[in-house]
């Protein structure tokens, strides 16, 4: 086990070409509906990361990622179908919005810690879901918006899915850039004590918004993926719901590692299809999930294998949540 | 002068927890402030690094008025602090630890490409080794001994180069041999680093060991201040602390 272990932490770069070279034979070797999954379990992954740019490295626990995500969805959506806008302004658009509303949400939030921290992004989320629920003439209510002209081009399946998984690997490799800077290692000293920071000439709430603002563009893009691969948009991308998906995604997969939420979304996605296609409870078979998650692994799949694995792999152990000094 | 207060004033509810606080202090000075429990020695700190906001008088640090700055800006202009209870980053190991606060000093916390692992190396070894964490800096810094953890505490306050470092009971819970260490080391980056130190402390050997001057608070007020050796020999300083349950004060008033 030992050896397989070293074998594999010291293949990394040969494990990811692998995950890339089977990401890009997935239109090849699936049937269409695989494909759609695949590309769903790709845009979460993203979803997923941006969400943990804030929750696992900065430590803002956010309960409304899906309000930034909907504005992405929405942006592209609404400057393709209503302003005929060119397919690549509509894409690019859709993570400075959300940037933008972003910055604005966050401005408030960042004013606040912990627990009204998270209840004011859950109910700025609401807030956008609100928006989009009601105002027909503009976002579609309810039926949200349907037949989104994007190029031919992208009709193809495969076309777009392409697209995504070139995005998603574009986006993952920028969050992964950010997160190994100086100001990703900052976001990190955040996390583990604010109050600290400010005493080694940290503007905190700047640093804390910064966060947010990149975590929601990102979702944004996500959203805006989504959006032209579904080719439609609905209400339910900003729902509480949405946001509790990706929350999982992130506690699933484990939030202190880069790959936590990638693995998490594939975990995800993939149980959420099997189970709902056996079971009318989906819901039920999350719930437990979520509480042997919390109980027995809180550090996701990812922290687990890390945790057991380390101390094999350095000879050293970290330290795991439960048992950390002060 | 490096630092002064002018009647500086706090009281929380009722509670005057500091009052008309004059402080002055000379650059390169090495000053300690005793008192008994509850005398407003932490308050005092978090008055003049920001931490909480005063409510009259004046802090001013090198002829400039700071009294109603944030925290990082105060600590940007050369006040470094460490605190009674620890305050570390304790998930990051050793080296980031103090890395983080380089970069800050550096002022490279903004740059959002550069990888942080191969920057600001050398001068983040420099201050693990002169608070003598280098052989450990791979240690995650929640996992490092009590001693080592108030060590790496008080390099992440070097590390953004302070010029005044206020030092919130530095040997508090450390064995004897762990304390005589660290006052050594203190000593010793003082002087290396030519800092002026303020520091609170209720062990009374680190105190005349090492101080030039001794401010001597009770109950929010000044009681006294002067060389540790008028310290000793004052009679309202000894009343103060005749209840002292340590007995260290009687004891020293022995010698």
């Amino acid at each position: 086990m030992n050896r397989l272990v070293t074998t594999l932490n010291s293949h990394r770069f040969l494990l990811l070409l692998v995950l890339l070279l089977f990401l890009f034979i997935v239109p090849f070797v699936m049937k269409e509906s695989w494909v759609s999954l695949v590309n769903e379990m790709l845009v979460m992954a993203l979803a997923g990361c941006a969400l943990n740019l804030m929750l696992g490295y900065t430590g803002m626990i956010s309960f409304g990622p899906a309000g930034l995500y909907a504005v992405g969805a929405y942006t592209t959506a609404i400057l393709l179908t209503r302003y005929r806008f060119p397919f690549a302004i509509a894409v690019i658009s859709a993570p400075v919005l959300a940037g933008i509303i972003g910055g604005l949400i966050g401005w408030f939030c960042v004013r606040r810690s912990a627990v009204y921290f998270a209840l004011l992004t859950l109910a700025f989320a609401q807030i956008i879901w609100t928006i989009i629920f009601e105002w027909y003439g503009f976002t579609g209510g309810d039926n949200g918006i349907v037949s989104i002209p994007i190029p031919e081009f992208f009709f193809t399946i495969s076309h777009c899915y392409y697209l995504t998984l070139t995005v998603v690997g574009i986006s993952l490799l920028l969050l992964w850039t950010i997160v190994q800077s100086p100001f990703g290692k900052t976001l990190q000293a955040i996390r583990e004590n604010p109050g600290r920071t400010e005493f080694i000439a940290i503007h905190l709430r700047r640093y804390q918004l910064s966060a947010f603002v990149l975590s929601s563009a990102f979702l944004g893009i996500a959203g805006s993926l989504f959006c032209i691969f579904s080719g439609s948009v609905f209400p339910d991308y900003a729902h509480w719901v949405k946001s509790t998906d990706m929350l999982v995604i992130c506690l699933l997969g484990g939030f202190y590692n880069f790959g936590g939420p990638i693995v998490g979304s594939a975990v995800y996605i993939f149980l959420s299809k099997i189970i709902s296609k056996e079971t009318m409870f989906w819901m039920f078979f999350l719930g437990v999930i979520i509480v042997f998650l919390v109980l027995f692994m809180r550090n996701g799949i990812v922290g687990f294998l890390s945790e057991k694995l380390a101390p094999a792999l350095h000879g050293t152990s970290r330290p795991s949540s439960d048992e950390e000094a002060q | 002068m490096i630092l002064e207060t002018q009647k500086l004033a706090k009281s929380f509810g009722g509670l005057t927890a500091v009052h008309d606080v004059n402080l002055h202090i000379q650059e390169g000075e090495l000053v300690s402030i005793i008192g008994p429990n509850g005398a407003g020695k932490t308050t005092l700190f978090n008055l003049l690094t920001g931490h909480i906001s005063v409510d009259s008088g004046r802090v001013i640090f090198k002829e400039k008025d700071i009294t109603q700055l944030p925290p990082h800006a105060i600590s940007r202009m050369g006040i470094g602090r460490s605190f009674q209870r620890l305050n570390i980053f304790p998930r990051l190991s050793a080296f980031e630890n103090i890395q983080v606060a380089v970069f800050s000093q550096q002022r490279k916390s903004r740059n959002i490409f550069a990888r942080a692992s191969k920057l600001a190396r050398h001068e983040t070894e420099a201050i693990l080794e002169s608070v003598g964490l280098l052989d450990k800096k791979n240690v995650t810094g929640g996992l490092l001994a009590h001693g080592d953890q108030k060590r790496l505490e008080m390099g992440i306050a070097l590390a953004v180069e302070p010029s005044l470092l206020l030092l919130d009971e530095p040997t508090q819970g450390m064995s004897p041999k762990e304390s005589g260490e660290l006052t050594q080391l203190i000593q010793k980056l003082v002087r290396e680093r030519g800092l002026t130190l303020i520091f609170v402390e209720h062990d009374m050997n680190v105190v005349f060991g090492i101080s030039d001057s001794i401010i001597v608070l009770h109950q929010g007020k000044i009681l006294f201040e002067g060389k540790p050796d008028k310290v000793r020999k004052n009679e309202e300083v000894q009343r103060v602390y005749l209840g002292d349950e340590r007995g260290t004060w009687s004891s020293l008033l022995r010698k």
